[in-house]
């Protein structure tokens, strides 16, 4: 029983580490707009690869 | 760092010549965790419409769908300052509209003939403008109404400021004059550009918003139909709409344009439906009629942006049809009334009452956060606000079923916008006036959309209306989807000057005044 | 070639709003009735007791009130009638009539009404605002026909006691016919190798139509007709090559001179006043009434981009393709107003299908109210003359091996 006890509290231990990890991290990220900072980085390598797109513009 | 509201610089959370905010916002423990959970819901939204293979490859095919890495940042904007009952209020519309553009998305590529090509599905799919009311879609509850124009325009211009000067300029490039206006102009140059996805049984254009819209339909439809083989409806929403004579014509367009669906998709109009979204519409009306009450009292709750963009999406591109839009139409009033009681305010100080008029700018949509931060001008409501109050026939009965065609042809006569630049000076002109009056406002801060011909030609009359009544009215010139032309600080000089020379006021947050905000999205 | 004998008193008609044959209709008791757009049924407004007169702004000058009211947005025309109406121009019409055709058209109208610009000391003075269709279909019919009622026969019967009746009407259409052969029959002569009338005389004649009662030039046009018939052409054509002008509101006389003097000789006017289609005459049979005649007639030859459906869109470039080829034309210049939101569109749709699908040459120009002498124009439209020549040039080379 013990066993199992200390398994289940192990587990719990674990999972509010993993909980915990994902909300410090999630929240360092949101707080300090890092998604946005990324996606801002991400944004002009992709406006040129839509430049790069074969397209048949016509009216 | 702080939990008051108004305690903040929010001015200095933009970075000079910056895409993006240094950080977000700390609104205390409560409330910062809410904004937080939030996020995280955004960010689950966006995973899960990324997980599909066919959404990737739309991510790298259409050129909009860039725009779409920007969308916490929108919802940051729209949130600027608040705190307890509005920033629910502010999250539970914004949330539930991305989740609805989301699904738009999806269900665009799962039908697009370049990317998900599903047959069968596209043959299930109306596609409309995205300026026109879904009336028509109310009695089609199998049949799926998408707009192309909203998220490749529509929705980008609101997460990017930038979205549309691509589109903008190829539209130029095929030898479109600079000077109509931006939104069917853009929405020709994605066609044009070859970037609109392809689906669909059949199409139905309209003729609102206004001539550009109606022309640049043309151009769309020439490729819709002639190449793409989809067929299009054009329904022709009378321009006087307040005219009796024209309410058989407009009935009669509905019923033409119910008949063409039928035709094309094989599906029949379903009454049983279209009532159960007739009473959905009119729930809305009494909500939206309730908030505008509270907002004619010192304590406003759903105002600003919280009121225009639900109400434009609410009003018109849901039209009743979803369930989810009653559920947060529920939970707003409830939070609105709960801040009421308490006597909330949205803002540090509230100096003036404002009605916001004409058609606002599409890459400026928070300006009226901006308005009530710096200034502490309270946009009471707006123009695309003021909207049908009608109520609908809801019960199936075969002589509510004839008010119903006409209770469609309303509505789409009636859609955001041009049921006030159209149908005669009265709707645009007089109506502001009562509306005042009733809000007791003592400021009018008009957009002048400059391309927008209905508009900018009452400009005299609105001067001269103002100066009799003896109330401020402070223009506010732009290009709706241009910020080339006049940018967003260049809107914001527009209401700096006049605070400061003519009502000789100090910002409230002086951080806000200036913003070098240029390059951001 | 000789001068046209009535040519000079027609232009002087055209250079005043408020000209003579104004004046003498109204002194012989007619109800004049302003209009603004050609989708207003002309015979309807030309009933016995009454008359037509399509506002107009001649020599415009400054433009300052009614920019202040419409701001630089709008066209020039619609500021141009505004700053006239403002200056009490327009006091010689009894009513004014004037469908939402264009939004600036509209608030044209409107900024009239506001300040109170006309119908000083007229009790009767009426505005009215029409709404008319977007589609050439049998529902767009309906509508035509209720708003003609509504807007123009009622007003007119009530305020002035004008005779609507189906007789009335017929008797209109009628004398609105002749005009229509006359020009059509004059217009007939810019077809020829040798034309016996220049674009330009032609022109003069058409806005004539427009701007004055149309009773009182019967005899005149009736006269040129005539002269025409026994008119000898310069020995050599004069010009370098033949364009149709397609495009909006074309109410300024120096337009088609500078076209003509730059070398394009204009054969066919495809623009709101010009007589293709305005001037084709309206056949009625007597199993109908004489208004749905009418209305479906403008209805179905209607050329104004605002109509939105596919066949009418497609409709309007197949219409200009075959003026080009009946009036010989080697190339087509499609115009716009500024700031006009219909034709911006039309013009380029138009210009890129004749070019792309039709394989004409077209000149693509915006322009203003008043374009006088604009030598930025002059220059556009002589590349243009020069690149048709280039063209045919070429043509002939290939053909000849």
């Amino acid at each position: 029983m013990n066993q199992v006890m200390k398994f289940i509290l192990k587990l719990l231990f674990r999972l509010l580490l993993i909980l915990l990890g994902f909300f410090v991290v999630t929240f360092t990220v949101y707080l300090f707009n890092l998604d946005m900072k990324l996606t801002a980085a991400i944004e002009p390598w992709l406006l040129k690869h839509y430049d790069r797109i074969e397209r048949d513009a016509h009216l | 760092m702080a939990k008051e509201i108004g305690k903040d610089r929010l001015g200095d959370f933009y970075k000079d010549g910056g895409k993006v905010r240094k950080r977000r916002e700390w609104r205390g423990v409560e409330d910062t965790l809410y904004d937080y959970s939030r996020w995280l819901v955004i960010m689950a939204t966006l995973g899960k419409f990324m997980m599909k293979p066919r959404n990737v490859k739309a991510f790298f095919r259409y050129r909009w769908m860039a725009n779409y890495l920007a969308v916490p940042m929108m919802v940051d904007r729209h949130t600027q300052g608040l705190r307890g009952e509005y920033l629910r209020i502010c999250h539970t519309e914004q949330d539930l509209v991305i989740d609805d553009v989301a699904k738009l998305l999806d269900n665009l590529f799962r039908g697009d003939r370049r990317t998900g090509n599903d047959t069968e599905f596209s043959k299930k799919v109306v596609l409309v403008d995205e300026n026109e009311m879904t009336a028509v879609m109310m009695g089609f509850p199998t049949l799926k109404c998408l707009s192309r124009e909203t998220p490749s325009t529509y929705v980008s211009v609101l997460l990017n400021q930038h979205a549309a000067e691509h589109y903008i300029d190829v539209a130029q490039e095929f030898g479109l004059a600079g000077d109509v206006c931006p939104m069917p102009e853009a929405e020709a140059g994605v066609s044009i550009d070859d970037d609109a996805p392809i689906l669909g049984a059949c199409a139905i254009q309209c003729n609102t918003t206004c001539d550009g819209s109606l022309l640049g339909n043309g151009v769309i439809s020439r490729r819709l139909e002639g190449e793409d083989g989809i067929p299009v409806f054009q329904l022709a929403a009378p321009l006087r709409h307040r005219e009796d004579d024209v309410q058989e014509y407009a009935a009669q367009e509905i019923r033409n344009a119910i008949a063409f669906i039928e035709k094309h998709t094989g599906e029949k109009w379903d009454w049983k439906e279209y009532f159960e979204c007739a009473k959905r519409v009119n729930y809305a009306t009494k909500c939206r009629q309730e908030w505008l009450e509270m907002n004619r009292t010192p304590y406003p709750q759903v105002f600003g942006s919280n009121l225009a963009l639900y109400t434009e999406t609410n009003y018109m591109a849901i039209c009743g049809r979803l369930a989810a839009f009653e559920k947060a139409d529920r939970k707003i009033t409830r939070l609105a009334h709960q801040a009421y009681e308490k006597k909330k305010r949205a803002a540090k100080e509230y100096r003036h009452r404002a009605i916001i008029w004409g058609v606002q700018s599409h890459y400026y949509m928070d300006f009226l956060v901006w308005l009530l931060n710096c200034w502490g001008i309270v946009p009471l409501t707006d123009m695309l606000s003021m909207v049908s109050t009608r109520e609908l026939a809801e019960t199936d009965t075969p002589e509510n079923r004839e008010t119903a065609i006409y209770d469609m042809a309303w509505l789409t006569e009636n859609m955001i916008m041009r049921n006030r630049t159209h149908g005669g000076y009265k709707v645009l002109l007089d109506e502001l006036w009562e509306f005042t009056q009733q809000f007791n406002a003592d400021m009018v801060i008009l957009w002048e959309h400059m391309s927008c011909k209905a508009l900018t030609g009452m400009h005299g009359m609105f001067e001269d209306r103002a100066r009799e009544l003896g109330i401020h009215l402070v223009w506010v010139s732009h290009d709706l989807f241009d910020p080339r032309i006049i940018s967003r600080q260049g809107v914001r000089d527009q209401i700096n000057n006049y605070m400061r020379t003519v009502m000789r006021e100090e910002p409230i947050d002086p951080s806000l005044e200036v913003l070098h905000d240029e390059e951001s999205w | 070639m000789k001068d046209l004998k009535h040519l000079i008193i027609f232009e002087q008609l055209l250079l005043e709003a408020n000209n003579e044959l104004i004046r003498q209709a109204r002194e012989e008791g007619r109800v004049c009735v302003a209009y603004t757009c050609e989708n207003t049924p002309e015979p309807l407004m030309n009933l016995p007791g009454a008359f037509s007169a399509r506002l107009r702004a001649p020599r415009t000058g400054s433009m300052e009130v009614a920019t202040y009211y419409l701001t630089s947005f709008l066209c020039e025309y619609s500021r141009a009638l505004l700053e006239r109406a403002i200056e009490g121009g327009y006091s010689f019409a009894d009513c004014i009539i004037t469908p939402d055709g264009c939004s600036m058209m509209n608030r044209c109208v409107e900024n009239m009404e506001l300040l109170k610009t006309m119908g000083k000391d007229k009790p009767n003075f009426f505005y009215e605002y029409m709404e008319i269709p977007m589609k050439g279909d049998d529902n767009g019919l309906n509508l035509y026909v209720l708003q003609c009622k509504n807007h123009i026969l009622k007003p007119l019967s009530e305020h002035y006691g004008i005779d609507t009746s189906d007789a009335a009407i017929r008797k209109a259409v009628a004398e609105h016919n002749r005009v229509c052969e006359l020009i059509r029959a004059i217009g007939e002569y810019r077809k020829g190798e040798r034309p016996r009338i220049t674009g330009y005389e032609f022109h003069i004649l058409t806005l004539a139509t427009y701007a004055c009662p149309k009773y009182l030039l019967i005899d005149k046009l009736e006269q040129t007709l005539e002269e025409l018939k026994t008119r000898e052409p310069d020995e050599n054509f004069p010009y370098r090559a033949r364009v149709v002008v397609v495009g909006s509101e074309v109410d300024d006389l120096d337009f088609i001179k500078l076209i003509e003097d730059s070398g394009a000789y204009v054969c066919a006017d495809r623009f709101c006043y010009g007589s293709l289609p305005g001037r084709d005459p309206i056949v009625l049979t007597d199993d109908e009434d004489a208004l749905t005649q009418i209305c479906r007639q403008y209805m179905r030859r209607a050329e104004c981009p605002r109509y939105m459906d596919t066949p009418k869109m497609k409709g309007r470039r197949e219409y200009v393709a075959e003026t080009a080829k009946e009036y010989g034309a080697d190339g087509i210049i499609y115009e716009q107003m500024k700031f006009c939101d219909p034709w911006a569109y039309e013009k380029m749709l138009g210009s890129h299908i004749l070019r792309e699908e039709f394989g004409y040459p077209v000149l693509a120009v915006d322009r203003p109210y008043s374009i006088a002498t604009s030598g930025q124009m002059r220059t556009r439209v002589q590349a243009f003359v020069e690149s048709m020549e280039i063209k045919k040039i070429q043509k002939e080379g290939v053909a000849n091996g």
